[in-house]
């Protein structure tokens, strides 16, 4: 469970996030849906504890995330790029965020089973490609086998059977009981996966509800969200 | 968490630069300076700090781990995603900020500490093996040299947190204590200089060196601690207050 609570979030002068509310709750996947620059990743690293909010609170499983004393075994995330240094070793990079938290060296070799990277352990994270980054990203979210996930863009650069891989383990996980919130500006795709749909634009929560509640009377999610944001190309 | 930060040290390639040579640079530079070193001992000059004296190019080791143990953290991961760090990564696993720079810090120790020890070892050895008449130093003197040794560690960490990258702090480090040394230079203006660390932190063990002013060996040491306990406070301050 995700509890996101009247947010505020300055950087400099611009006012990025503006009282942002909204929840992700267990057993579902819940689409975090704004185009670049909405406050979408602005949003899930103040989650992370990564970035501070001037107001407002964000809650997992009621606690803040800094509060968490082995974080990865409630939550696990995909930021940015695969978050190895380049240099390190995709197992390498594994083993010490294993033993950060205190998880056996062994849920190593299984998290690279699930991702399909057991075969490229030995390579520099460096010299990986843009899909197979994102991958090692998520084998690290998954090392503590948490209950929620929380994934920024996880389907930009990967190919097409990697789309389908990922929408598919998403859904099994919501399947599962996990609490899955995924940010993107991907609109087919997010109608194709997700059970629950908040809408950021410029900082500010515009919607939030069932897929079928966000898309109202329109054809398309892509058709309420231009309604709704009133921006054309 | 510790474990976390040592599998990360010894997991970069950079870091095992800094073992190599720190590690083999003071005994390879006591074998080649052997004869001229005889020589010396035959004019009858003070050979009291012979062998601790020659630690000093091997900081380079200590120099280039406590630089590297922070600045990997700021190292884009690659040019897909250039704003991403692993930095990300170690926060989203290790959230409580002072923890985490304790854990560094004890992992940093640990590793500077241990070359320090060997580095002493297999130079005063060497010493001892092609100058057998001069007196091996105190053990108090060579407990003296490993702590310097591990106190520019922490120096450089500390420089490292402030300025978030690792070119700057390095290039300085290296530059300052190989090709000209800015604080020996600042002694000959002011003696405050005395008190900066790189300059104060050789009196905990050496004694015949041209220093500008006399500082006893626990004095000295005070002031070094001193000085990397103020920077470390900074540093963690500034890492607490900004944001990744």
């Amino acid at each position: 469970m995700i509890t996101i609570d009247r947010v505020s979030r300055r950087k400099g002068r611009a006012q990025i996030l503006h009282d942002v509310t909204f929840e992700a709750r267990p057993g579902r996947v819940t689409g975090f849906l704004g185009q670049n620059g909405a406050g979408k990743t602005s949003t899930l690293r103040v989650m992370l504890g990564l970035d501070r909010p001037q107001q407002g609170t964000a809650l997992i499983c009621g606690r803040p995330y800094r509060d968490l004393r082995r974080p990865l075994t409630t939550v696990g995330a995909l930021l940015d790029g695969s978050g190895a240094h380049r240099a390190r070793t995709a197992g390498a990079h594994l083993r010490w965020v294993a033993a950060s938290n205190g998880l056996p060296g062994s849920r190593v070799r299984e998290v690279l089973d699930v991702v399909g990277l057991a075969g490229d352990a030995r390579k520099r994270a460096g010299r990986y490609s843009l899909g197979m980054s994102r991958r090692l990203g998520l084998a690290a979210a998954l090392l503590g086998d948490p209950s929620v996930l929380v994934l920024d863009e996880p389907v930009n650069g990967l190919d097409p059977a990697g789309i389908r891989w990922m929408r598919e383990f998403l859904r099994d996980q919501a399947a599962r009981g996990r609490t899955v919130l995924l940010s993107s500006h991907l609109m087919g795709e997010l109608a194709s996966i997700a059970d629950d749909v908040v809408v950021i634009h410029q900082g500010r929560i515009l919607v939030q509800g069932t897929l079928a509640e966000v898309t109202g009377g329109h054809a398309t999610l892509e058709d309420a969200f231009f309604a709704l944001t009133g921006s054309s190309w | 968490m510790v474990s976390a930060e040592l599998r990360k040290l010894l997991g970069l390639p950079t870091a095992w630069i800094g073992i190599v040579l720190g590690t083999l640079l003071a005994p390879v530079i006591v074998l080649l300076n052997a004869p001229y070193v005889r020589d010396l001992i035959a004019a009858g000059t003070d050979t009291s700090d012979l062998g601790l004296q020659d630690l000093g190019i091997g900081l380079i080791g200590p120099m280039v781990l406590g630089v590297v143990v922070i600045s990997s953290e700021y190292t884009s991961t690659g040019p897909d995603a250039p704003r991403a760090r692993q930095l990300t990564t170690t926060l989203a696993a290790m959230p409580d900020r002072l923890r985490l720079l304790t854990a560094k810090s004890v992992a940093l120790v640990v590793v500077a500490a241990a070359q320090a020890a060997v580095t002493a070892a297999a130079t005063l050895t060497l010493t001892h093996v092609l100058h057998p008449h001069v007196p091996v130093p105190a053990p108090a003197r060579i407990a003296a040299a490993v702590l310097y040794w591990t106190l520019i560690a922490l120096l450089s960490f500390a420089i490292t947190l402030i300025t978030r990258n690792g070119i700057v702090p390095l290039t300085f480090l290296i530059i300052n204590s190989t090709v000209v040394s800015v604080s020996y230079l600042l002694t000959k203006v002011t003696d405050l200089a005395a008190y900066l660390p790189d300059i104060v932190g050789p009196q905990m063990f050496l004694t015949t060196a041209d220093f500008p002013v006399r500082i006893a060996p626990l004095t000295a040491g005070l002031v070094m601690t001193a000085w990397i306990a103020a920077l470390l406070t900074i540093g963690a301050i500034l890492f607490h207050r900004r944001d990744p």
